[in-house]
């Protein structure tokens, strides 16, 4: 459903060249639950960030439903992100002026749908998370856990192809983080692709298959799945 | 921790990586400074050249007396030369003259006493003249004329041509007798002066007989005090007597009115670049707060926070400030011209050669941006200084409000409004104490309106918001939603942008709405006034009523009535004179001519007791202004300082007059004549045959009369339309006024949302990240502006209605005027606000669509 071929990233910072992903190859099928792995610096978010359409490679292809992500034009590729993926940051990132159900429903307000549309939906996400009492709230009245669970609601309301996580529970301790990989897999478990980037061998065993970088370049790539257990 | 040591090694990096920001502080306040420096050196060189015109003017002159605007006797100068004390009294002729050839110019003739002048005044004549000054010879030709070098230069005159003046007795033709170097009187007025022998100068400008000013000389040992009393107690009542500087100091007085204006600009300019360095700080210390956490962690003090912070404020203030002293200068240059030929044509005659910078404007342009940005840095940086090592560390909200909380603003706003108030009440019910009834006080009650007004401006933006908030946002969808939040979310900085708008708005509403409501009643009075056919003149209606122009002998009617198809012909005549320390105006009419068809509009009064006791005998009528000013009532008696000395007049009525705001007495024809002897005037009335056509009637008397000299000759209804544009155009300088502080409001509204935008890259990224279009993101940067320029248009059109009012009532021209609402200009001004908020958002916005995602979303 994903792919990607040949793709590489080189970064110019004035004289000095950082390529920051070379040659990276990786088809990514319907219903898998991937985690990207790989020390520091080896080019995992950059990766993801091609994946997600936020960037665009260097060289090489990436296509998802068959559909290219390079070389279009930007409002069209704006509206891939908006109707097809889904992003979970780091940092959370929610707008800390509206309320968990108003950041939620943003996707869909984008398209222009009116936010008493969307509510209902809105605020079942918010309960399929564990948050349906903190719908009014906003992210500074929120822990850490609860946002990132905002977030991940956020990222399903348009009901992604494919949900995309860049080290999700960075910022979150370990037993919050055991939540949300939870949630992650029921996720998955009801048939939700899933593209997450951790440097935590344990989380990337919630998954279904593990790739690791290693100086921008493909190192390893490992099945888990039915043969694992 | 010492602060060089902060300063050098943090300092500098977040100046390199903030650039934007630090930009915009350093613009903001380079360009207040620059305001300041520059309207300082272009008035101070305005009146330089005053100062030197009427210096190189007046030679040896110790004192000068001068009266009425019409000349005084000759007899005077021999009383004043019998002084004690005096050295020497020599008269002079100072009038204005028209150099008609090719391009017309107007010149600065005087008229001196060519045998005693070198006593007073140098003058010298250039090499090629040598031969001429041989005083004798050249009285004993009265068409001699000595013009400048300059002059000569400039008009390629040679020595010996003949050239053509326009003078009351119309265009005269004198030879050039000499040209004159540089030196002395030849030096001032840039050049544009004729010198002529005085009784040739008298015949020329119809002041038979009479002189317009006396320059005396003391002899040595003499005190000037002294001699000044004794002068004046020889002299009747209505007499200056002043040093030539002091001469200047009127002048100074007359240019207050401009420089009110001017200096509010620069106030606008130095409080918009306040808000700049308050912005710019406090975004930084948003930026900073994980700093200043790690720092006070590490074992920074709060006064050392604040101390690098007030650091950094002042390193850039210095640059800033020698960076608007520069560009003020060069300002000051380009402007310096203009400036002086508007002025020189509203108010006094000057011609601005050069511009003088005196070290103090800017010392105080640096003074005045250094204090200003380290005052308004002083809020954000004691907030910031405030943060606790652990509030930084955890991303905890950042609110802006801090010192101007709204419970303080609002008590600050109701104080203002009520000070507005009183103040307003005072100046409206105190009676005639001179000392509240002017209006300096009356634009402080303007002002205090204003700055509570503005303090309001956070709350009125909060209920704005909620109130958009609450309507259209189905409509309006997620754009005007954020739009709306983010908004909200910095209340006061986006309410000083608000404010900013605001004030630009107020002042244009102000001007409009008394413009409007004063134009209606002008021309209802100019219906009623002038019922005659064809007006002529010795000025275009258009030029102001201080302009200078070459008054027409009053015999002239007899001429004008000789023009076939002529029933009558009437004359006016101006005068300027002082009345109790104030300029008024002497409007005199042939009473007993004109009264046949026209009348005064009388408020107090009547019509019949005006042609019974105006005609021929020592009474007036006043404008109400004038019965305002001076609290003078039907029935008193004012004493007014004429050539002859004071004479006692009735008060017969009020009467409605829209000549001069500053008030005008109106008397007849013959009685003038009796008292000032002057035998000038400025325009005649002239009524046509039934049957005849208006149209040629004024061709046959422009071809009579105005070969001879320069004439405008309007059919009544072309000069009432004139008049109007008048009125518009009399409120040019307050709409300019308007159109820069509104420029100045959008270089607020700029930066506000810049300042946003950057604040919001990380938030942009998420938007971005999560499909929302450029155009959206700079949709929303648009509607915030919009939303900014409709909150201040709003404010504003309402300040502009209530100043508008009190400016009426202030001008106090009439008791008939009343205050209409300005209903097209507010539309104007909404279109204008909104219009130029959105331009200034434009930037801003496509800022913030190019915005970089994936750099955003690592954005601290
Ligand atoms: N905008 C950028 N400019 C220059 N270099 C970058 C940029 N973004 C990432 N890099 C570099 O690319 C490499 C890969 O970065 P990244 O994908 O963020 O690594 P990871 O997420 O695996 O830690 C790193 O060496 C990083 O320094
Ligand atoms: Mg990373």
């Amino acid at each position: 459903m994903i792919e990607v071929c040949n793709a590489g990233k080189t970064y110019r910072q004035g004289t000095r060249e950082v390529r920051a992903l070379r040659n990276v190859s990786l088809d990514i099928g319907r219903g898998e639950f991937l985690s990207i792995m790989g020390p520091s610096g080896s080019g995992k978010s950059t990766l993801l960030n091609l994946i997600g359409g936020l960037d665009q490679p260097t060289t090489g292809e990436i296509f998802i439903d068959g559909r290219p992500l390079h070389g279009i034009p930007d409002d069209e590729l704006t509206l891939i992100r908006r109707r097809s993926i889904g992003f979970v940051f780091q940092f959370f990132n929610l707008l800390p002026i509206l309320t968990a159900v108003e950041n939620v429903s943003l996707p869909l307000l984008l398209e222009g749908i009116p936010l008493a549309k969307i509510r209902p939906q809105a605020f079942q996400l918010l309960e399929r998370v564990g948050l349906g009492e903190r719908a009014g709230h906003r992210p500074e009245q929120l822990s850490g856990g609860e946002m990132q669970r905002v977030a991940i609601a956020r990222a399903l309301i348009n009901d992604p192809a494919v949900l995309l996580a860049d080290e999700p529970t960075g910022n979150l301790d370990s037993h919050t983080s055991e939540e949300i990989f939870t949630l992650l897999a029921s996720l998955n478990e009801k048939g939700q692709t899933i593209v997450m980037v951790t440097h935590d061998r344990r989380a990337a065993a919630y998954g279904t298959r593990i790739v690791t970088l290693k100086d921008g370049a493909l190192s390893e790539d490992i099945s888990l799945g039915v043969d694992a257990t | 921790m010492n602060l060089a040591n902060l300063l050098r090694h943090i300092s500098a990096r977040h100046i390199k990586y903030q650039k934007a920001q630090t930009f915009l502080a350093l613009a903001g306040i380079c360009l207040g400074v620059a305001a300041i420096v520059s309207i300082g050196i272009v008035n101070k060189s305005v009146l330089r050249s005053f100062e030197d015109s009427i210096s190189v003017a007046t030679g040896r002159a110790a004192l000068q007396i001068t009266g009425s605007q019409s000349g005084f006797p000759e007899t005077i100068v021999e009383k004043v030369q019998d002084v004690p004390g005096v050295e020497y009294a020599v008269p002079v002729i100072e009038t204005d003259g028209l150099l008609s050839r090719g391009k017309e110019r107007s010149i600065m003739v005087l008229g001196v006493d060519v045998l005693i002048d070198s006593q007073m005044r140098s003058y010298s004549l250039s090499n090629e003249s040598a031969d001429i000054p041989d005083p004798l010879l050249f009285l004993a030709r009265p068409d001699s004329i000595l013009i400048t070098k300059a002059m000569a230069e400039r008009e390629g005159i040679a020595l010996e041509q003949r050239i053509q003046v326009e003078t009351v007795l119309g265009t005269r033709t004198f030879r050039v007798r000499g040209i004159l170097n540089p030196e002395g009187p030849a030096k001032a007025m840039g050049g544009n002066l004729a010198v002529m022998d005085i009784y040739a100068a008298q015949m020329a400008f119809g002041k038979e007989g009479r002189v317009d000013r006396v320059d005396v000389s003391l002899m040595r040992g003499e005190e000037l005090e002294t001699v000044r009393q004794r002068i004046l107690s020889v002299l009747p009542m209505g007499y200056t007597v002043e040093t030539p500087v002091g001469r200047t100091r009127q002048i100074e007085a007359m240019l207050s009115k401009f420089q009110t204006g001017l200096n509010l600009i620069s106030i606008f300019a130095i409080v918009v670049g306040m808000y700049l360095i308050y912005n710019a700080v406090s975004i930084s210390i948003v930026h900073r707060r994980k700093e200043i956490g790690i720092l006070r962690a590490l074992g920074a003090k709060r006064k050392e926070i604040m101390r690098l912070f007030m650091g950094e404020t002042l390193v850039i203030s210095i640059i800033a400030s020698v960076l608007g002293v520069g560009l003020g200068i060069l300002f000051a240059h380009s402007i310096v011209g203009t400036l002086g030929r508007i002025i020189s044509q509203w108010y006094a005659r000057t011609t601005v050669t050069g511009i003088s910078v005196p070290w103090f404007y800017p010392a105080t342009g640096i003074a005045c941006g250094i204090a200003a940005s380290l005052v308004a840095a002083a809020f954000p940086v004691h907030a910031g200084s405030l943060i606790s090592p652990i509030s930084a560390i955890r991303s905890l909200p950042w609110s802006d409000e801090g010192f101007f909380t709204g419970r303080r603003l609002k008590i600050a706003a109701a104080f203002f409004l009520l000070l507005s108030a009183t103040v307003f009440c005072i100046y409206k019910f105190a009676g005639f104490l001179p000392l509240f009834r002017n209006k300096t006080f009356l634009f402080s009650s303007q002002i205090f309106l204003l700055l509570g007004i503005s303090l309001l401006t956070p709350a009125f933006l909060k209920g704005f918001l909620s109130l958009f908030h609450r309507l259209p946002t189905t409509r309006l969808g997620s754009m005007g939603m954020l739009a709306g939040l983010n908004l909200r979310k910095n209340i006061t900085r986006n309410a000083v942008a608000v404010a900013a708008i605001f004030f630009g708005i107020s002042v244009f509403v102000n001007s409009a709405g008394f413009v409007y409501s004063l134009k209606e009643s002008v021309m209802t009075w100019l219906d009623a006034v002038i019922r005659a056919d064809i007006i002529i003149s010795d000025g275009h209606p258009s030029s102001s009523t201080n302009a200078q122009t070459i008054p027409m002998p009053v015999d002239m009617w007899r001429e004008i009535e000789k023009v076939p198809g002529v029933l009558s012909a009437d004359p006016w005549r101006k005068v300027y004179m002082d009345y109790k320390g104030r300029r008024v105006l002497l409007s005199v009419v042939d009473l007993i001519r004109r009264g046949e068809y026209s009348h005064f509009m009388v408020v107090r009064g009547s019509d019949r007791e005006i042609r019974r006791l105006l005609p021929r005998q020592d009474n007036v009528v006043v404008s109400e202004p004038f019965a305002a000013q001076f609290g003078v009532r039907a029935g008193d008696v004012i004493t007014l300082p004429t050539p002859s000395g004071v004479v006692r007049f009735g008060v017969v009525a009020v009467v409605v007059d829209y000549l001069y705001d500053g008030g005008t007495v109106s008397m007849d024809l013959n009685t003038y004549q009796r008292h000032w002897g002057d035998m000038l005037a400025d325009q005649f009335s002239v009524r046509v045959r039934a049957g005849e056509n208006i149209a040629a009637v004024r061709e046959s008397i422009q071809e009579r009369l105005g070969t001879d000299r320069k004439l405008y000759v309007l059919p009544a209804q072309e000069f009432k339309d004139e008049i109007r544009k008048v009125i518009d155009q009399t409120f040019m300088f307050n709409y300019a006024l308007s159109a820069i502080t509104m420029i100045i409001a959008c270089f607020g509204i700029i930066i506000t949302l810049l300042a946003s935008v950057l604040e919001r890259t990380r938030e942009i990224g998420v938007l971005r990240s999560i499909g929302m279009l450029r155009k959206q993101v700079s949709g929303v940067v648009l509607i915030e502006s919009v939303l900014m320029g409709m909150a201040g248009g709003i404010l504003g059109s309402c300040a502009g209605i209530m100043t508008g009012w009190i400016t009426l009532e202030g001008a106090s021209y009439s008791s008939l005027v009343q205050y209409c609402v300005p209903y097209g200009s507010i539309v104007w001004a909404m279109v204008m606000s909104v219009g130029l908020s959105a331009l200034a958002g434009l930037y801003p916005a496509s800022r913030a669509a190019k915005t970089n995602i994936v750099e955003a979303l690592t954005y601290e």
